[in-house]
């Protein structure tokens, strides 16, 4: 047992944990929220959950979702001039680690449950550990682990859309007058990133602009046939019309076939709900003006924000600009500072929420 | 419990007696964040946008 959080970080990132491949870790943090105090076990997909509760009958909930997969790679796992490396680090152990950490040491008032969850393939397009337990909880209040900076504070995510496109073409003469399969895959994605130009045009900020990028694009022949196939990844706005947007791209792309799935809406939360007010409040008392952000990426905040409609952000040391990077690494005293901030956001919350239930 | 006047529409906005300097507040007139300043007076200025960041 790990009472030391960088151990307990330490040891969570030393174990692979890929997308579907998570088991390994699941039952190491499961076993380390059980000996810190906490009631844990691993569920039937694989999501480590840990729960702690005040006296009496539990009246108020909150969730702490963090994500215990990684994207692959082998990053070795070292300390060095306070700083430590590894796969998931930053995204998103380190998130997960702060959550473990202040929820076993922060104290918990009657009638509340403190749940920590490290959910399974938020990596991947499924995000089967956050569909799994959004049916099974209704939470309060909502805290989701990705990076932010121990000092920012996340209130949205863009949407996202992938699109495979795949397309066929009998073999000809280059010399011949039709287009290639390759020619036409161009055209389309020339057509489609127009017609998205055309979506942002007047759209300053980011968060407000559709984001779309050509991941992969490749031709085959097997003598007979030319085949061209691309994938296509979009980051989305919270006012996307994705049936029209389907639609426009299915036109476009003629007799291709066009798959398109992963489909997440945009979430955003606001900053006067409680539990913003808690993370401001907490960071002003420990000297720091806190940073509240908006990402181009997606997170499990999209899948269980609009179900669970409570005050939703998403808190977690690190810089995500390290995400997905060979480099990836968190430096030991901001993990250490996000687990005091933590701690400060749930006593406020809870005391919040016994002055609305009059137990106080 | 203070009033103030909102900068961007002139309504009154209530500001709580728990309010801190940073906190953000709507006003109810015309939905503008107002950031907190002071407490004493209690003043408000059109809150900074939110920022945009990359990533998860």
């Amino acid at each position: 047992m790990h009472s030391d959080p960088v151990m307990l970080l330490e040891g969570l990132v030393s174990i692979e944990s890929f997308s579907g491949h998570e088991r390994p870790a699941s039952t190491y943090l499961a076993d380390q929220m059980q000996a810190l105090g906490m009631d844990a076990h691993v569920d039937e997909v694989g999501n480590a959950i840990g729960v702690r509760e005040g006296a009496g009958e539990v009246t108020r909930e909150i969730v702490l979702l963090g994500h215990i997969d990684t994207v692959p790679g082998d990053i070795p796992v070292r300390r060095e001039n306070g700083t430590l490396y590894g796969r998931g680090t930053v995204d998103a152990k380190g998130p997960l680690a702060t959550f473990v950490a202040a929820a076993s040491q922060v104290d918990v008032l009657p009638g509340v449950r403190l749940v920590v969850i490290g959910a399974v393939e938020e990596e991947a397009a499924t995000s089967r550990g956050a569909r799994h337990i959004a049916p099974r909880y209704q939470p309060n209040y909502c805290i989701i682990g990705e990076p932010s900076g121990w000092d920012g504070v996340t209130l949205g995510y863009k949407g996202r859309l992938l699109i495979d496109y795949s397309l066929q073409r009998p073999m000809g003469h280059s010399a011949g007058a039709g287009a290639s399969a390759a020619e036409e895959a161009v055209s389309w994605w020339n057509a489609l990133s127009a017609h998205i130009a055309a979506l942002n045009e007047s759209r300053e900020r980011l968060f407000d602009q559709v984001l779309v990028t050509l991941s992969d694009i490749n031709t085959r022949s097997d003598g007979l046939t030319n085949t061209a196939d691309a994938n296509v990844g979009l980051r989305l706005p919270p006012d996307f019309d994705i049936e029209a947007f389907e639609e426009t791209a299915r036109q476009l792309a003629g007799d291709a076939s066009l798959r398109c799935y992963g489909y997440e809406a945009a979430y955003q939360s606001n900053r006067t709900t409680a539990l913003a007010r808690a993370f401001n409040r907490a960071l002003r008392e420990m000297g720091e003006q806190p940073r509240f952000k908006v990402k181009t990426g997606t997170s499990d905040m999209n899948v269980v924000g609009p179900i669970w409609n409570c005050p939703v952000v998403a808190y977690g040391p690190g810089d995500s600009r390290l995400d997905h990077t060979p480099g990836e690494h968190i430096i030991v005293d901001e993990y250490l500072k996000a687990i005091e901030v933590l701690k400060r956001v749930l006593a406020i919350v809870q005391d919040g929420m016994a002055s609305e239930d009059g137990s106080l | 419990m203070a009033v103030v006047s909102c900068p961007e529409c002139g309504a009154d906005v209530e500001v709580g007696d728990d309010a801190i300097v940073g906190e953000i507040i709507v006003c109810p007139e015309c939905g503008a964040e107002l950031e907190v300043t002071g407490l004493d007076p209690v003043a408000v200025v059109l809150a900074a946008e939110v920022e945009e960041d990359w990533g998860e």
